[in-house]
């Protein structure tokens, strides 16, 4: 069992820069949890604290029930995978791996036996076999990540923490650690608490996701509910890629019917979202609706539900476009259209200045308070 | 019609590089012909007094086996030389290598300050302290025939301050290695001998010779502390005393041998690590 307790966590540096406020987490035993956000948003900072490179200005770091705040990093019974893979340049491979092992003494302690073993299972685990014998500067990035992932395998680490471990590496080379890291996680089954300002890897990887910003918690969630559900605009405009088109608009009730009216159309909320306004007995009001790209839609023609545009730029990404459009007031938003259902003749209308009428469904629409920009529906103090 | 700009400027080239090189040549000669007359001094045997031509008319090894002759206290210098550079270089090296950790690595209170107030000090020359370093060295028993001892506490007293290129050097090295390391398990002393140490070689090296060279070489405290009493002396200052004005016509030749065997030592540790003395100053400024 190795659950990871952060009670009321707080840093502040040079005793006024605060960058984390207050984090509160529960991590079960075994759970993958992702921390993600911008630059200086304080995921790093808070796994850090966790690992023991930071000291914990306030608040309270518990590994298995355990108060770590006071334990040398090495006491604390984690891993941990660094962005530029910290591996010792003078050591071979092997001894790289081999080093947390030979470090460990009293009843831990370890023969030569033992060791080659554990460092040969790892390396058997990574397919690194072959550069056991290797310094690290023969290696290429992502051989030298997994020779970092080794190095912390071989312990029996309670946590394993892994701070950027994919961004120093090509986007072709990250897909495919990306995958490697979720069999990984099967084969050493341990807690895994994982930093990226990628939220691709965070949505792809987390059992749950932890959401940054400024140093507090924005949203705690699974992938599912973070993009579905999420609490704030924050969120909902930092999951999902391309981000979510979000705009001023009225949410009009009328009994117990709701609507939105963007850019002079007038689009009813039908569906479960509807029932759900009608249920909180939200009020007529001035919103930020969010609509997902993929999620809106290209009428075939006007009516009094389709917004009209003008295309800006069309980005053809192969399976699919990126049609960024403009409104009649000139705000831009982003189209995603599967290439595969169109036509030629449909293709050939897509192009920089032809018109294009868009539209979207009930069951797509978020709606956001545009004084606090938490999530109507599904903000936490809102239930 | 082409190629003609093209010979004017290889011809351009040639001629400044001729002129480039008798330049060079000339500077080259002016630098090494004192150390060339000195070593055809050291083998001439036809007098030891100062003469006014290069080439010794007689050559032979008289000079040096008069330095190891029992009347001569040349040996007694050069051991003396030896035990203080030897002595000194190990503590030194050892100084400034965790002054220049500590202060590349930790962080604490008035850091920036003592890094501030040092480098002001060492900005005034060593032996301005000499008079009142002399007094403490005389009331703890270290001057005249102890003058060694005294010597190496010297040196080695304010070694500490010596730790710019030391912590470039450090300052290159990735903290995530310490960080990496103190996540593995590594003591804060581990990871200084089994990490940073292997990977800091060079400037270890550079440190060790720059710390032999300072007391091998150094005159004017070793004279100071020696005060007059030639069997605290070390070479440099045994040697200035062959040189005074009623000695000179005796040892003129002996100094000279003298010089070379004292160059000695020093050009084989050179010509051994020059390799990694270059990377040690070079590498402090560009990357570890």
């Amino acid at each position: 069992m190795a659950t990871v307790k952060l009670t009321n966590v707080k840093k502040i540096y040079d005793g006024n820069v605060v960058a984390v406020h207050e984090f509160n987490l529960d991590i079960a035993d075994k759970e993958f949890v992702v921390f993600v956000g911008p630059s200086g948003c304080g995921k790093s900072t808070t796994l850090r604290m966790v690992a023991g490179l930071e000291d914990i200005s306030e608040g309270t770091v518990e590994i298995d029930g355990v108060v770590v705040n006071d334990l040398q990093p090495r006491d604390r019974g984690v891993s941990m995978v660094f962005q530029n893979y910290a591996l010792y340049p003078h050591l071979t491979v092997y001894e790289n791996m081999a080093f947390p092992l030979r470090l460990l003494k009293g009843d831990k302690k370890m023969s030569n036996d033992e060791i080659y073993e554990r460092v040969t299972w790892a390396a058997k685990v990574l397919g690194i076999t072959q550069y056991l014998t290797r310094k690290p500067k023969a290696l290429s990035g992502g051989q030298r990540q997994r020779v970092a992932i080794g190095r912390a395998m071989v312990r029996d680490s309670k946590v394993f923490l892994m701070d950027e471990p994919l961004s120093n590496l090509d986007a072709k080379l990250r897909n495919q650690m990306r995958a490697e890291i979720i069999l990984l996680r099967k084969k050493i089954n341990t807690t895994f608490i994982y930093v990226t300002h990628d939220q691709t890897e965070a949505m792809t990887l987390g059992d749950r996701i932890v959401i940054m910003k400024d140093g507090f918690i924005m949203q705690v969630g699974t992938p599912t509910e973070v993009f579905d559900k999420p609490d704030n605009l924050f969120v909902a405009e930092f999951i999902g890629a391309p981000k979510m088109n979000t705009f001023k608009c009225n949410l009009v009730k009328d009994g117990d019917k709701y609507s939105v009216t963007p850019f002079g159309a007038t689009i009813p909320v039908d569906g479960e979202k509807g029932e759900l306004l009608a249920k909180k007995g939200i009020p007529s009001q001035e919103i930020i609706l969010g609509v997902r790209p993929e999620h809106v839609a290209i009428a075939k023609q006007a009516g009094p539900g389709t917004i009209k545009t003008t295309i800006l730029v069309n980005e053809m990404m192969g399976f699919e476009y990126h049609l960024h459009v403009l409104t009649e007031d000139e705000t831009e938003l982003i189209v995603r259209i599967p290439t595969l259902n169109l036509t030629e003749a449909e293709r050939a209308e897509l192009v920089t200045g032809k018109p294009l009428y868009i539209t979207f469904e009930g069951k797509a629409m978020h709606f956001f308070d545009v004084n606090n920009e938490t999530n109507l529906l599904y903000h936490k103090d809102a239930e | 019609m082409a190629k003609k700009p093209s010979m004017g400027l290889k011809a351009s080239r040639a001629i400044g590089n001729t002129l480039g090189h008798i330049l060079l040549v000339i500077i080259s000669v002016v630098w090494i012909l004192p150390f060339i007359f000195i070593v055809l001094q050291s083998f001439r045997v036809e007098n030891t007094a100062q003469v006014s031509y290069i080439i010794p008319q007689k050559w032979g090894f008289d000079n040096y086996i008069y330095l190891f002759s029992a009347d001569c206290n040349f040996i007694q210098w050069y051991f003396n030389t030896f035990i203080v550079a030897l002595v000194v270089a190990v503590l030194q090296t050892v100084m400034v290598l965790m002054m220049a950790y500590t202060l590349s690595r930790f962080r604490f209170k008035s850091r920036k300050t003592l890094m501030n107030i040092m480098l002001i000090l060492g900005m005034f020359p060593g032996f301005l302290t000499m008079v009142v370093l002399y007094q403490v060295l005389k009331m703890m028993n270290l001057t005249q025939t102890n003058a060694i001892g005294g010597l190496i506490l010297v040196y080695v007293a304010s070694s500490g301050m010596g730790y710019y290129v030391c912590k470039g050097f450090f300052d290159t090295i990735p903290k995530s290695l310490d960080e990496a390391a103190r996540v593995d398990g590594a003591t804060r002393f581990q990871i200084f001998y089994k990490i940073i140490m292997p990977l800091a070689k060079p400037i270890i090296i550079y440190t060790v010779l720059t710390a032999f060279m300072g007391p091998w070489g150094d005159f004017i405290f070793a004279r100071y502390i020696a005060f007059g009493e030639p069997s605290g002396y070390n070479v440099a200052v045994g040697l200035w005393s062959w040189l005074s004005q009623d000695q000179i016509a005796k040892h003129y030749t002996h100094f000279c041998s003298g010089g070379v065997l004292v160059a000695i030592p020093v050009i084989t540790l050179f010509m051994f690590l020059q390799k990694y003395y270059v990377e040690g100053v070079t590498g402090g400024a560009v990357k570890g």
